[in-house]
């Protein structure tokens, strides 16, 4: 993986790109939730799950690529733990998201808890973007074989 | 900028804004092309103003980024690809409000959406697809050693 130029950079690219939409979807379906847009149906938007979960695949596969490259880097950074459990949390409220809401009738008001559970999926796709942007920043380890 | 926080947050708001970008343009043209059909096209482009504040927050970084390492960023392919992307898909989306967004909000129905509407939808999440890719690149194209796309 670390040898190969082109295989690191795919996967880069794709963890972005399927990040991107995961984080999309996410953030559309809670900003809804929290009251932007409110004549829209909320249980119809739940469409857009099938492809925020092949997404979600997609992050998990290429990740465990960039992991495969740099193992070390990651491991040895508390921030990786935070992105993952960030990531964890909010797949978590995701799939509570598509189960409770797919069938919610269309003039029903929003639940206070569907609104809590709306804020925390905002904080925790935030807490996700910004652990992975400060990874790239924070590592103090590259490669294993600096202990030995 | 140069603070040991000041690229991992500003880069950290960048992706935040392309993420909110994504969620609800890119979402208004998965929805033009035919997924999750029972979405109200008009409806779903309320959530539009939030992709713009996510454009306005790109905007803001993406200057930041810019003035503070200007040869970095105006001599590499990437940032120039990425340039280009955002030029067409700027183009797209005047050319959409102009001729075809009345139409498209009119219609709930995406099967008797005019073959132009899907076009400029399927243009719009590929060049937003594009600058995500070129955002990712300009690491491994930083000048000297890459200046153009041209010039190879």
């Amino acid at each position: 993986m670390r040898e190969s130029g082109a295989a690191f950079f795919t996967s880069l690219t794709l963890h972005s790109l399927a990040m991107a939409f995961v984080v999309g979807i996410n953030l559309a379906i809670a900003f809804r939730l929290v009251g932007f847009a409110p004549k829209l149906p909320i249980a119809p938007l739940t469409r857009f799950y099938p492809l925020h979960w092949y997404c979600a695949v997609l992050i998990l596969v290429s990740g465990l690529a960039l992991l495969l490259a740099y193992p070390a880097k990651a491991l040895t950074n508390e921030v990786f733990y935070l992105k993952l459990t960030a990531l964890s949390i909010g797949l978590l409220i995701s799939k509570r998201f598509q189960y409770t809401l797919s069938n919610l009738p269309e003039d029903e008001p929003v639940q206070n808890d569907h609104k809590q559970l709306a804020y925390l999926s905002l904080v925790v796709w935030a807490t996700t973007i910004c652990a992975g942007r400060f990874l790239a920043y924070t590592h103090n380890v590259l490669l294993a074989s600096r202990f030995y | 900028m140069n603070s040991p926080w000041g690229w991992p947050v500003a880069e950290s708001i960048h992706f935040l804004g392309l993420c909110m970008l994504i969620g609800t343009v890119g979402l208004f043209d998965l929805r033009m092309l035919g997924v999750a059909k029972q979405v109200s096209l008009t409806e779903l482009h309320k959530l539009v103003p939030i992709g713009v504040l996510g454009y306005l927050l790109n905007v803001t970084t993406g200057t930041m980024f810019l003035s503070t390492a200007p040869d970095q960023y105006l001599y590499n392919p990437a940032v120039q690809s990425k340039f280009f992307f955002m030029l067409i898909a700027g183009i797209n989306m005047l050319f959409f409000y102009a001729t075809t967004a009345t139409e498209v909000k009119r219609s709930e129905d995406s099967a008797s959406l005019a073959t132009r509407a899907k076009t400029m939808a399927a243009i719009s999440l590929l060049c937003w697809c594009g600058v995500i890719i070129c955002g990712r690149l300009i690491t491994y194209y930083r000048p000297p050693y890459y200046w153009c796309l041209w010039c190879q």
